[in-house]
């Protein structure tokens, strides 16, 4: 017997896990994904989709028209993103206090657990030397254009990208234990501390008998069973609406698998004369921070991909594929982020896979297209001689399906973490979240990981 | 060659598909002739067992097609990736999975045992530094 289980390993599930084994609680993790390190880290690009993924490199919305990247793998999706960790802005969390009624959504509501996450980990901003020739692009175009611009905040060490280090390569898991993942930053230390992991465990469903919950899981193709006081999904939106679907807790809660949102981002390369290497050294330094763009809901970062993802991308076949590719190295891309309309629907089919609607609203749309316009007048300002619209946009960032609320009839959480009637399920991950945040979510799910452990500790779980 | 996941009939039809998606010139080899698909069981080993399943159907399907048709079909998927209508989800869909095997393996930096030029992410100039710690 556990005194908890939690579901999940990425940015809520390793911190809780963590701080659980830290005050000593008997822990278990269970993570769906394979137990890769930094020595074991697929060498490839080729290699990885299918290893650190969900649906080989990409899972798709019912109309195909949006990609989600989900990593399957210890660390969850800390380990593939860029580390990019911000604290939510009053924007964010006042919109989130008006919707759900929670009152502890606030910056100082976090204020001790966003301090203990950043007391635990490493950061960074590129330095003005190190940033690579698609960054003074992007700089020199917002200038140009009279937007203002920042340096991203960067959860790594030591990247040695001074040293000729392409970080490009840490999207298939970072082989220097730089990249400030919760598998570097706190599984490995709790690893070191006693913490139980399992591995290639996914979990089918949960029974709450009351005192208990047992957890059932399939490994290797067999049936395993676990049984713990306390069980924290931290599966992510995807994962852990599954399990609560999985549960048959839609009859009774019918917010569960609403809400479903994802900051939907759209692609543009800036094609110029000159060779960019755009993947080159540290490929994500900076960002839009223009008080112009938050009202109108969206941010622009520099980014850029490996060959295999850049070719996904391709507007053609044939020989026009191959014209393409021979950019590959005098493209500097910019993506803009949208902060969306929750109205996405997470649901199972009738064979127990998931179905994602995610429709654009019209004020969507508005965004992107006013975010696309804008990523046009920059890179044609910086000198790119053709620029090229991705057609598929991405979802990266997913969030909501298990919105905390106050009242069980719009919520699926409360603001203890406890599915509303369970005195020991919990939910803890982004897929509390109640709408789309607009800023990048993982500093916040560490800092909820952070209260949640918290108060579980003091209540002596354990 | 063998595969674990495809049959000889859907490793034929895929290498139809790639010679059409990624055909010689501009310097590079054309599908086949590089003979990524050697790898295939890399790209394909966490598919579910059911996608593999239609997959191989597919594919087979494919192979004993004219290539005039399997063209069509091709182009078919790729206006889908821009239009809408019933089927544009599921052509999207069959777009995609067809991109994702055949740039992933043409990409993949890997070539058949009798391919002896440069790869594609050599003749785009590509490469990476990545020195762990010690």
């Amino acid at each position: 017997m556990y005194d908890a289980i939690v579901v999940g390993s990425g940015a809520a599930g390793g911190v809780l896990a963590y701080n659980l084994n830290k005050s000593g609680a008997k822990v278990l993790l269970l993570e769906a994904g394979k137990d890769f390190r930094a020595k074991t880290f697929p060498k490839t690009e080729a290699e990885a989709s299918p290893e650190l993924f969900y649906g080989g490199g990409i899972e798709f919305d019912k109309r195909t028209t949006m990609g989600f990247l989900r990593a399957r793998c210890l660390g969850g999706t800390t380990i593939v993103n860029q580390a990019l960790l911000d604290r939510f802005d009053d924007v964010a969390f006042d919109d989130w206090r008006a919707d759900t009624g929670v009152d502890w959504f606030s910056q100082d509501g976090l204020i001790r657990d966003y301090d203990a996450v950043e007391e635990k980990l490493e950061f960074t901003y590129i330095k003005e030397k190190h940033r690579n020739k698609s960054a003074h692009k992007f700089i020199d175009g917002m200038e140009k254009t009279g937007y203002e611009w920042g340096a991203l905040r960067r959860g790594q060490g030591n990247c040695a990208t001074d040293q000729g280090q392409d970080c490009i390569d840490c999207l298939n898991g970072c082989k220097r234990n730089s990249k400030q993942s919760t598998l570097v930053g706190y599984i490995q230390d709790a690893e070191r501390e006693g913490l139980e992991i399992k591995c290639d465990f996914s979990v089918e469903h949960f029974e709450d008998n009351g005192d208990t919950v047992k957890v059932y899981c399939r490994h290797s193709g067999q049936d395993k069973v676990f049984e713990t006081k306390k069980l924290i999904l931290s599966a992510g939106s995807f994962g852990t609406t599954q399990i609560l679907l999985k549960a048959e807790l839609k009859h009774r809660l019918s917010a569960v698998g609403t809400g479903f949102t994802t900051h939907p981002q759209f692609l543009m390369f800036g094609v110029f004369d000159e060779i960019i290497d755009a993947h080159k050294g540290a490929f994500q330094s900076v960002k839009s921070d223009d008080p112009r763009f938050r009202p109108r809901g969206f941010k622009l970062e520099n980014v850029y991909a490996q060959p295999i993802g850049i070719s996904q991308l391709s507007p053609a076949i044939g020989l026009d594929f191959h014209r393409y590719m021979m950019k590959y190295r005098h493209i500097s891309c910019v993506e803009v982020a949208v902060r969306d309309e929750a109205t996405g629907t997470i649901a199972l089919n009738s064979k127990g896979r998931l179905t994602i609607q995610k429709d654009l609203t019209d004020q969507d749309k508005s965004r992107s297209q006013d975010g696309l316009s804008i990523i046009r007048e920059v890179l044609s300002a910086a000198g790119a001689t053709e620029v090229i619209e991705g057609d598929i946009h991405f979802g990266l960032h997913l969030m909501g399906g298990a919105r905390m609320g106050v009242s069980a009839d719009d919520s699926v959480v409360d603001p203890e973490f406890k599915v509303h009637g369970m005195e020991n399920v919990m939910v803890c991950d982004s897929s509390l979240f109640p709408n789309a945040p607009g800023i990048n979510p993982s500093l916040t799910i560490m800092a909820m990981a952070h209260k949640l452990a918290t108060q579980l500790s003091d209540r002596k779980v354990g | 060659m063998k595969s674990d996941y495809l049959s000889d009939k859907a490793l034929k039809g895929l290498n139809t598909i790639g010679d059409i998606m990624v055909p010689a010139g501009e310097g590079f080899p054309s599908f086949s002739e590089l003979g990524c698909i050697e790898h295939i069981d890399t790209v394909l080993c966490h598919a579910p067992a059911e996608d593999i399943q239609d997959l191989n159907a597919f594919l087979g399907l494919l192979s004993m097609c004219p290539k005039f048709i399997v063209r069509i079909l091709i182009n078919t998927t790729e206006k889908a990736r821009k239009s809408e209508g019933k089927l544009a989800p599921t052509l999207r869909l069959l777009n995609a999975a067809l991109r994702g095997i055949v740039f992933t393996l043409y990409y993949s930096g890997k070539h058949g045992k009798e391919y002896m030029g440069q790869t594609p992410p050599d003749i785009i100039g590509f490469e990476l530094k990545c020195v762990p710690e010690d």
